[in-house]
């Protein structure tokens, strides 16, 4: 659907108040997205959807999903995530997935940041060369 | 030894890490060549972007919450929800002198079916220009051929010359014709073994041409043997907007390499005004703001880095230069448009070209008034501002007379001289295309009517005298113009000569 531009505006500034120290924070979130459904302002659909956008890219931005091609032993996903949370900061919603096809090693994305150790991604690398 | 060798390679192995950092997003939108993609957090301006099976795209707008990028090549491939990267590199075409002959594409890839290019170095596409320091005045000329331009209205290495008119009154033929000479020019000192020539490669960029218009060009400099000092960069109109925003900046990337290893280039960009409009349709898509006639409202920044990357280098920075000679298409001559005004402004100086000189049969069809070269006679050799200095200021006078001429009205013998001059000046002028003056003949032929030795052959047999002429110099009289050519100026003993040929020749002349 198409969000006027004070619509947008309007969704962002909602948006920032739900961060309490660059954090979001979900209570205020839901308190936001009630208060709006009660109160219906004009362009309400318009103002939902794009704060809708606004949370679904900051919570991928805050999400980090590490694949790896055996299940990996608690110590090591307990050092994966205090190096993530190292790098990133507090806040990151780990989550754990087993990926054959990487055949060997771990691929950790944390929001647009890849970093792909797999057998996988240096085959690929070394088809590109060729 | 060798064993602390392995033990120190060893350690250096394992300290690098296998792990690589890529920085990803995904395609939320795909449509007319532009893809808007979420997430690519670390994205630059104008960093190339790799959307897989070999496609590329190059970031042009960066949001807050999404990445516009423009896409070279196929665009259909590519499907919303895929996974794109960054790839941390600029846009970059292949340069050198292996592309010299060749017609390629706006990314440098050949499209003449000759074979695949070894280039030995990559340019990128958008470069800062040389700064002041670097540079140097125009002092070296750009010999067109054509013998107006040569005379009023000359062109120096290094400068940007506008070429500007109507359709179909020239503009290409113009360009066309002064790549030949230039060819010719080249040959001749290959031949002679002349070291102190400095050779002038051509670049000839076609935005939004009809191929079948490039095929032309293609197959007129074949002809005339001079598509091996030629590189010919192409984005026809069927090529995507992307491509045809880019192909300029392609061909001056090429024109620098030669002007940053000491050589003089030459770029023709044809046109300029295609160019615009294929800017504006990617800036449209990529919704930036419009303004005057929905151009963006950087348009006019982008001719102006465009032709400023055009320069004279100074001796400190290898003596290289770039001219570009940028060609902007009027309609009805309305010069005061938007992107003509723009252009006019940025070049330093225009050739401006009419319909109705065109139709009156004066070809190149050249204004000669509203002409002007900024950098006037410093770009001439010493000859030609002998014969040619005051050529200008008389055609004016010729014109505003004509005026008077045309009532029929009782004229005193100075005038009526002075309109007679003018009229064989004018015929003189004239030239067809592809068929350059040498700066030698030129210089003979305009001291001959300058001295009065055509006063007295009618106005509709000046051509004929002017190919005679040029026909005796060139065979019985070579050695007149080889010291002409040589000496670069008009002395007293080549005076001489030259009045004494005359004199022999206007006796035979029937």
């Amino acid at each position: 659907m198409k969000v006027s531009k004070q619509a947008r505006r309007d969704a962002k500034q909602l948006f920032r108040s739900c961060l309490v120290n660059g954090v979001l924070d979900e209570n205020r979130v839901r308190q936001v997205v009630q208060e709006v459904s009660a109160r219906k302002p004009r362009a309400c659909l318009g103002i939902l959807s794009h704060f809708r956008r606004l949370l679904r890219l900051e919570l991928a931005r805050r999400t980090a999903r590490v694949e790896s091609a055996v299940p990996l032993a608690p110590q090591l996903q307990a050092s994966v995530r205090d190096n993530l949370a190292r790098i990133y900061g507090p806040g990151l919603t780990l989550s754990f997935a087993h990926n054959p096809t990487l055949v060997g090693g771990m691929r950790v994305q944390v929001g647009s940041d890849v970093y792909n150790g797999s057998i996988q991604a240096r085959l690929a690398a070394l088809q590109e060369t060729f | 030894m060798s064993n602390l060798l392995q033990e120190i390679e060893a350690q250096i192995a394992g300290l690098k890490t296998a792990v690589s950092r890529q920085n990803v997003g995904i395609v939320r939108e795909i449509g007319d060549g532009v893809a808007k993609i979420e997430g690519l957090t670390d994205a630059m301006l104008n960093e190339m972007i790799d959307f897989g099976q070999g496609v590329m795209g190059l970031a042009l707008n960066l949001e807050e919450t999404e990445v516009g990028a423009i896409i070279l090549g196929d665009y259909t491939k590519i499907k919303e929800g895929q996974e794109v990267r960054t790839t941390g590199k600029l846009l970059q075409v292949p340069v050198g002198k292996a592309l010299l002959g060749r017609v390629v594409d706006a990314l440098g890839r050949p499209v003449d079916g000759k074979g695949p290019i070894r280039a030995d170095a990559a340019y990128p596409v958008e470069k800062i220009a040389p700064g002041i320091i670097r540079r140097r005045s125009v002092n070296q000329p750009v010999q067109t051929g054509i013998m107006s331009i040569d005379a009023m209205i000359p062109i120096g290495r290094g400068q940007r010359e506008l070429i500007i008119g109507d359709r179909s009154t020239g503009k290409t033929t113009i360009c066309i014709d002064t790549i030949i000479n230039n060819a010719r020019l080249n040959r001749a000192a290959e031949a002679a073994g002349d070291t102190t020539y400095r050779p002038l490669y051509s670049i000839y960029v076609a935005v939004g041409q009809k191929q079948s218009n490039v095929a032309r060009v293609v197959s007129v400099l074949e002809e005339h043997e001079a598509l091996a000092y030629t590189i010919i960069v192409v984005a026809s109109a069927s090529d995507s907007a992307t491509n045809q925003y880019l192909a300029p900046f392609s061909g001056c990337a090429m024109g620098e390499w030669f002007m940053d290893h000491g050589m003089d280039a030459l770029i023709i960009y044809d046109d300029l005004s295609k160019h615009a409009v294929a800017y504006r349709q990617v800036s449209l898509v990529l919704k930036r703001p419009s303004g005057r006639e929905a151009y963006p409202g950087d348009v006019f920044y982008l001719h102006s880095r465009l032709l400023e990357r055009a320069a004279r280098m100074n001796e400190k920075h290898g003596n290289g230069s770039l001219t570009a000679l940028p060609i902007i298409e009027t309609q009805l001559g309305d010069v005061s448009a938007y992107i003509p005004t723009n252009v006019i402004s940025i070049t330093d100086g225009q050739i401006f070209l009419e319909t109705d000189l065109f139709y009156q049969g004066v070809r190149p069809a050249i204004s000669v008034g509203i002409s002007v070269s900024r950098v006037g006679s410093a770009a001439q050799v010493k000859a030609m501002k002998q014969v040619a200095g005051r050529l200008k200021g008389e055609l004016a006078q010729f014109r505003e007379l004509a005026a008077f001429a045309q009532f029929g009205s009782d004229l005193d013998a100075k005038t009526q001289a002075q309109i007679e001059r003018g009229r064989r000046i004018m015929e003189i002028f004239k030239q067809p295309p592809c068929r350059p003056v040498s700066v030698e003949v030129q210089v003979a032929v305009l001291w001959v009517a300058q001295n009065g030795f055509m006063d007295d052959v009618p106005v509709d047999k000046v051509k004929d005298f002017q190919a005679k002429l040029t026909e005796v110099l060139s065979t019985r009289k070579a050695e007149l113009l080889a010291a002409l050519l040589k000496e670069k100026t008009l002395s007293d003993s080549l005076t001489a000569a030259l009045k004494a040929a005359a004199t022999e020749f206007k006796q035979t002349y029937r």
